[in-house]
């Protein structure tokens, strides 16, 4: 039996992995925009977000539009690494392991 | 969790990877209303250039492109402003290179309509040639970024126009540009609304 491919518990949360996928699609993203496309809490968001900056997989910058404060995510050459590996060890488990 | 439901949760994972990402590339692609508005510009333009609107109030028909050209640009920019919400939208690389196609031919075309349009000089058919040629270049370009066939068709169909004006009367020329402008602004820009309508739908019942 092949060794079964262990799921990067960064990116498996829920919420998690939708905002890394949202992001993978484009360049740079604003909360307000992840917060509306996710449904989620601005608490809630804020937490995730700030796990997934710490594993190194998105970056942030602040900066000031017309006065008022703009936070804009931007996914990271390791986030859309790791976010492959997930999508790649998903296929591999969905690909028999678990229905043997 | 039983094998079932760790199967099943694994397959919601990999749908919601897919839906997230077909969110962030449709944020980008709703635009459709823009082709209509600019083939209204148009028609306008021609309209004002060709019968003056009477004459007195609307003379100065060489303003006619430059003026119609400026204000459509202008409303272009506030809707837009408008609809994704005071800078509420992502950047996609995508979105940055079509943007920019059609930012410098609209460039190149108020340029050079105004010029034309103030010096009096070019004939209308070879104008219309010109615009023609352009219109055709930025839906190729944009047609070839997106893959999208009816683009592509829109492209040459401004490519036909831009060569039969060369040939044709101005009477001819202006009927072909007329056309040309039904089928690859107000046609394929309803067609394009309603392409992002049914995404939206489709997406609504997959959510």
């Amino acid at each position: 039996m092949p060794d079964l491919p262990e799921l990067n518990p960064v990116i498996h949360g829920k919420l998690r992995l939708a905002l890394l996928s949202l992001l993978s699609g484009v360049e740079e993203a604003e909360f307000t925009w992840l917060r509306g496309r996710t449904g989620s809490t601005d608490g809630n968001l804020g937490a995730q977000l700030l796990r997934l900056e710490e594993a190194g997989y998105i970056a942030v910058e602040k900066k000031f539009v017309q006065r008022k404060p703009q936070t804009l995510y931007r996914m990271t050459e390791a986030g859309r690494r790791a976010l492959t590996q997930y999508v790649h060890a998903l296929k591999q488990l969905l690909g028999g392991a678990i229905g043997a | 969790m039983d094998v079932n439901a760790e199967e099943q949760d694994l397959r919601d994972r990999l749908k919601l990877i897919e839906s997230m990402m077909a969110e962030g590339r449709r944020s980008t692609e709703s635009w459709g209303w823009v082709f209509i508005l600019w083939g209204v510009a148009y028609y306008i333009a021609i309209a004002w250039s060709t019968w003056s609107f009477g004459g007195v109030l609307w003379g100065h028909d060489t303003l006619a492109w430059p003026v119609t050209m400026i204000a459509a640009f202008v409303l272009t920019i506030v809707l837009v402003k408008r609809r994704h919400g005071n800078g509420n939208h992502p950047q996609t690389t995508v979105g940055r290179a079509l943007s920019a196609i059609w930012m410098a031919m609209g460039i190149s075309m108020f340029v050079l309509l105004l010029s034309l349009g103030l010096s009096g000089r070019g004939g209308q058919q070879a104008s219309i040639a010109v615009v023609a040629a352009m219109l055709g270049t930025a839906n190729a370009a944009s047609s070839m970024i997106l893959k999208w066939k009816a683009q592509l068709a829109c492209a040459i169909v401004w490519w036909a126009a831009a060569v039969a004006s060369c040939f044709a009367s101005v009477t001819q020329s202006t009927i072909v540009f007329t056309v040309a402008i039904f089928f690859c602004q107000i046609v394929f820009g309803a067609y394009g609304m309603m392409a992002e309508a049914r995404e939206r739908q489709q997406d609504a019942r997959h959510a």
